[in-house]
């Protein structure tokens, strides 16, 4: 604080030493000599040069030259001002730099935080690694983690307590990231993979990838048993629209679990649902908040595409996100829009076509 | 307490912004040398403090300080260094500082170099840039504090953009702001000329380095952003009428049509009412740069987000400081002296048309960015007004600017000889015809478009070439007497040739890219191939790549053109799971000046095997729309170390004489 304080005064002391010391050497200085003469005499030279390269004729040269004397006499006329080199009053100087001094510390009062340490990511760091990990907060623990696996970057058990970390802390990316380290250090361990369908399908807003799929098939390959894959591939057939497959893929994963796991129910209100669906059901519904939240994001599409309209891709999502929307004028409008835009482009009418084809979500 | 000093500093640099305008407006009123010299140190003060406080910031970003909210709102731990320091200005409140420190940064330079200045003009430069000073750091300070703390700072900050994860966003911004905010001193020497209400031939000759320095920045600045959109956004164009480019182009285009009316306020002493309005609209359109890029009215990859408050204050910050530039104009401009009089055919109406293009250019691009603003704003319904009206209306412009180019610098002031220049420039003639014809002929598909603005393009070339031949008087002296006045030639002189040549290359490039440009899209498994401007391109492999801060899709594509290998282009589709965005690298392969330029897109299933969409371009000659600006920029740069320009080193070399 004291330090913080000290150099805060140095500072300003600096600027008000600027202050003065340039005012201090004015006394000295000369008035800068009148530059009219060298710009006539430059403008002579050039007029000169002109005439050389047979620009000019000598009437015309004379003419401008008689012209460059007279601006130059014109200037020489224009009354001078006189100014004072005299210092004034001591007060008046002074005040020029305490004044600022004073009201830079009334402003930084106002809007610093005065005294507050900086927070390197670094020094947070130590602290976290140094204290308990039960005091630390899920965000907390994925970085001390993330540094761990750095300094280890051989442990596949590092990667899966930082994927399970970054789950916790809402961030199922960094948790798909550490988890496919983790699968690249121990390829069969089937929760490993497991996990990873997970996290790529939570990463994915519930949706089943391809890469989810493709790591839960791992999975099954390693543990047959495996019933979170089981039921997630049967709930990516039933989002494809196979139904029946899916739904006899559930029914068997029922038939092979034991009376008592804590899984069956969520498993038999699933099948329940799926059954009673009429149509295809798509991915689990979204909520209120994530659907305001797509819409935000459409709109912000929409508008910049408006701005930027030369975007094939752009155009495809935005047809794709009404279609999934339900907004069936709007996609209507954006498809007619973009169909004019690239006439010329039947590899992009396609994709439009297919985007407008997407069935809307529930 | 490195983050606090620097917002101490950022508050001492307002307080001795306030100074230097009251020590500088004292100075010129009491006529004190000694007050207008505080009010010179308190600049110099300011321009120091704000520096203090820029360092603190880019430490607050390298040391990935997220008690800072700048920091933590722009910035994470795995970003590379160059992007922590870089990040530093890739937010609103950053860039705003940088602002300030350019700004305050050329304060201290026109201070520091401008010794030769009267002493009541000078004071009241200073006075006016403290004044500017004063409102952009309260502006920074109250509304955009980029050194504001958080108490409960987050674990890891919300990263970047990724788009603007580039090394060009460590050098576009810094050269765009130096180009932008160096027109503020253009701005304060008018307004200090209005007050004074005295503009002469010395007047000119002080102006024109700034506006040199400045314009040469800008369009290197402009050039780069041109050029970072041309191989970062992945659509294959350089320059897409979006509104913010428009917005580095306004003041561009006020600033050339400066440096051309400012020779003739120097020379013959005319058009200074209006080389003074250019001077206040140079840098009231970088204000509306920035107005438009902060307010929220645009979206765009520089549109900051931003609450509409902080538009508000930079509308009305706009409005005070131009408005009264411009009222200022109103009520003195018509008080100054008439310059001398001149024919129709002569430099000075030469130099006229060409500001009535430039000024007509900067008008049409005026309306087609704020139009569509204002009547979104009024009806709430948008209209995209976008390269065809441009097209229409700014191309045709720019082709009278092109013909009429190379005719300016041969003719004589006051009086000109029509006959005589264009017995000079047949040669150029000539030749600019034949190479439009020929690639008329021989180019196919035939375009006219792209024909015209190759002879055009070789027009200007070959014109100023011409004119540098006229002025060592090549072919009529002996060669080695030809070469001692090129070599003697000022540096002045060259630096017109140079810019004038760099637009005739850009010229050159614009045409044929726009003209010849070949274009494919097509979705491709691996070993797929798609065929564009006579290349057969074929998608090797696409590996994966675990990137610092990203995770990516790179492909591989082999490009043979007649069975011959020409090159592997490796674009990458880049996911940053930090802001959950995706961007595309693009992959060029640069054949001699033209580019084969490769995008990978979208990965999709099909029930058989994922497919990529892969688009890729052919922009024939496209290096030279970037090589001309840089020319030109150069050509700036060159002139602005002519040792005439500069009054008082000058004076003391001349004097002897």
């Amino acid at each position: 604080m004291i330090a913080f304080w000290a150099t805060a005064g140095v500072l300003s002391a600096a600027a008000a030493l600027l202050v003065l010391m340039r005012a201090a050497r004015a006394a000295t200085l000369a008035e800068p000599a009148d530059p009219m003469p060298v710009l006539y005499r430059r403008q002579l030279a050039e007029i000169g040069e002109l005439a050389d390269r047979g620009l000019l004729g000598a009437a015309e040269r004379k003419s401008a030259e008689a012209e460059a004397a007279r601006r130059l006499l014109d200037a020489a006329d224009r009354p001078s001002e006189v100014w004072s080199a005299a210092s004034p009053r001591g007060v008046i100087l002074l005040g020029a730099v305490s004044v600022p001094a004073a009201l830079a510390l009334l402003l930084y009062l106002g809007l610093g935080a005065p005294g507050m340490a900086d927070q390197p990511f670094e020094a947070r760091l130590t602290h976290w690694r140094a204290v308990s990990p039960t005091e630390l907060s899920p965000p907390q623990m994925a970085a001390v983690l993330q540094r761990l696996t750095r300094e280890r970057p051989d442990d596949p058990e590092g990667y899966r307590f930082l994927a399970l970390a970054e789950g916790a802390s809402d961030n199922p990316a960094g948790a798909a990231r550490a988890l496919r380290q983790a699968v690249r250090l121990a390829p069969d361990r089937a929760e490993l993979w497991e996990m990873l369908g997970e996290a790529l399908m939570l990463q994915a807003g519930g949706q089943m990838t391809a890469d989810a799929r493709a790591a839960f098939n791992q999975d099954l390959k390693l543990d047959p048993k495996s019933a979170a894959a089981r039921f997630y591939l049967a709930q990516g057939q039933i989002a494809a629209g196979d139904r029946a497959g899916g739904l006899a893929a559930w029914r068997a994963l029922e038939a092979d679990l034991p009376p008592d796991d804590p899984r069956l129910p969520r498993l038999r209100r699933a099948i329940a649902e799926a059954a009673a669906q009429p149509a295809p059901a798509a991915g689990p519904a979204l909520s209120a908040d994530q659907l305001t939240a797509i819409r935000g994001m459409v709109a912000g599409l929409a508008a910049r595409l408006r701005v930027k309209p030369d975007d094939p891709d752009g155009w495809v999502r935005l047809v794709r996100a009404y279609a999934v929307l339900g907004e069936t004028a709007k996609r209507e409008a954006t498809l007619k829009d973009a169909r004019v835009r690239y006439a010329g482009r039947p590899d992009i009418l396609d994709q439009l076509s297919q985007a407008a084809r997407t069935e809307p979500m529930r | 307490m490195i983050a606090e000093l620097g917002a101490f500093a950022l508050a001492l640099a307002l307080a001795f912004a306030l100074a230097q305008l009251v020590l500088s407006a004292a100075g010129r009123i009491r006529r004190s040398t000694v007050l207008a010299a505080a009010g010179e140190g308190a600049a110099l003060a300011v321009f120091g403090a704000v520096a203090l406080a820029f360092a603190a910031l880019i430490h607050a970003f390298v040391t990935s300080d997220f008690s800072v909210a700048n920091v933590a709102a722009n910035s994470h731990t795995e970003k590379p260094l160059l992007y922590k320091v870089a990040g530093a200005w890739g937010s609103h409140e950053g860039s705003m500082l940088l602002w300030c420190l350019a700004l305050t940064g050329y304060g201290a330079a026109a201070v520091a170099f401008g010794r030769s200045l009267p002493r009541p003009l000078k004071a009241s430069m200073v006075a006016v840039q403290g004044a500017l000073a004063t409102v952009f750091l309260a502006y920074t300070l109250f509304a955009s504090n980029p050194l504001a703390r958080v108490a409960d700072p987050p674990v890891e900050g919300r990263s970047l953009n990724p788009l603007l994860q580039d090394p060009a966003l460590a050098i576009h911004p810094p050269f765009l702001y130096a180009g932008y905010v160096g027109m503020s001193v253009v701005f304060a020497l008018a307004v200090a000329a209005l007050i004074e209400g005295r503009i002469d031939a010395a007047w000119a000759r002080w102006v024109r380095p700034w506006t040199l320095a400045a314009w040469s920045l800008l369009t290197v600045g402009i050039t780069l952003g041109s050029f970072w959109a041309y191989y970062e956004l992945g659509w294959g164009g350089w320059w897409f009428w979006d509104p913010v480019e428009n917005a580095s182009f306004m003041p561009w285009l006020a600033a050339t049509a400066l440096l051309h009316s400012a020779i003739v306020t120097e020379k013959r002493g005319a058009l200074a009412g209006w080389t003074l309005f250019l001077a206040l609209a140079a840098f009231s359109f970088s204000m509306l740069g920035a107005f438009l890029v902060r307010s929220g009215v645009l979206t765009s990859v520089h549109a900051f987000a931003v609450d509409p408050t902080r538009g508000v204050l930079l509308l009305i910050i706009l409005g005070v400081t131009s408005g009264a530039g411009f009222a200022l104009f109103a009520w003195r401009a018509p008080k100054l002296a008439q310059g001398g009089v001149f024919a129709p055919v002569s430099r000075e109406s030469a130099l006229v048309l060409n500001n009535i293009l430039l000024a007509a250019a900067t008008t049409t691009v005026l309306l087609g960015t704020l139009y569509p603003l204002i009547r979104e704003a009024v009806t709430g319904e948008p209209i995209s007004v976008g390269p065809p009206y441009f097209n229409l209306t700014f191309t045709p412009l720019m082709a009278a600017l092109a013909i009429l180019l190379p005719a300016g610098p041969l003719l004589a002031w006051k009086r000109g000889d029509a006959a005589g220049v264009l017995q000079r420039l047949w040669v150029a003639i000539l030749i600019a015809l034949a190479a439009g014809l020929l690639a008329y002929a021989l180019v196919s598909p035939r375009k006219a478009f792209g024909a015209a603005g190759l002879a055009m393009g070789t027009w200007i070339i070959a014109g100023g070439i011409a004119e540098l031949i006229e002025r060592t008087r090549g072919f009529r002296v002996a060669p080695a007497e030809s070469l001692r006045r090129l070599v003697r030639l000022p540096r002045g002189a060259w630096g017109m040739t140079l810019a004038h040549l760099g637009l005739g290359v850009f010229v050159l490039g614009a045409c044929f890219e726009t003209g010849w440009k070949a274009e494919r899209a097509e979705t491709l498994p691996l070993g797929g191939a798609l065929d564009v401007g006579g290349y057969h391109l074929v998608l090797d492999a696409v590996s994966d790549v675990d990137g610092p801060n990203y995770e990516a899709e790179r492909a591989t594509i082999r490009a043979t053109r007649d069975g011959a290998p020409i090159c592997v282009g490796q674009p990458e589709r880049r996911f940053y799971p930090a802001g959950g965005q995706t961007t595309s690298e693009v992959a060029i392969c640069y054949r001699g000046a033209s580019h084969l330029y490769i995008v990978l897109g979208e990965r999709r299933e099909t029930a058989t095997t994922p497919v990529w969409l892969v688009r890729a371009y052919w922009n024939p000659w496209a290096t030279l729309i970037f090589l001309g600006p840089v020319i030109m920029g150069l050509g700036g740069l060159i002139s602005l170390s002519d040792r005439r320009l500069r009054l008082g080193v000058a004076r003391r070399r001349e004097l002897p004489a």
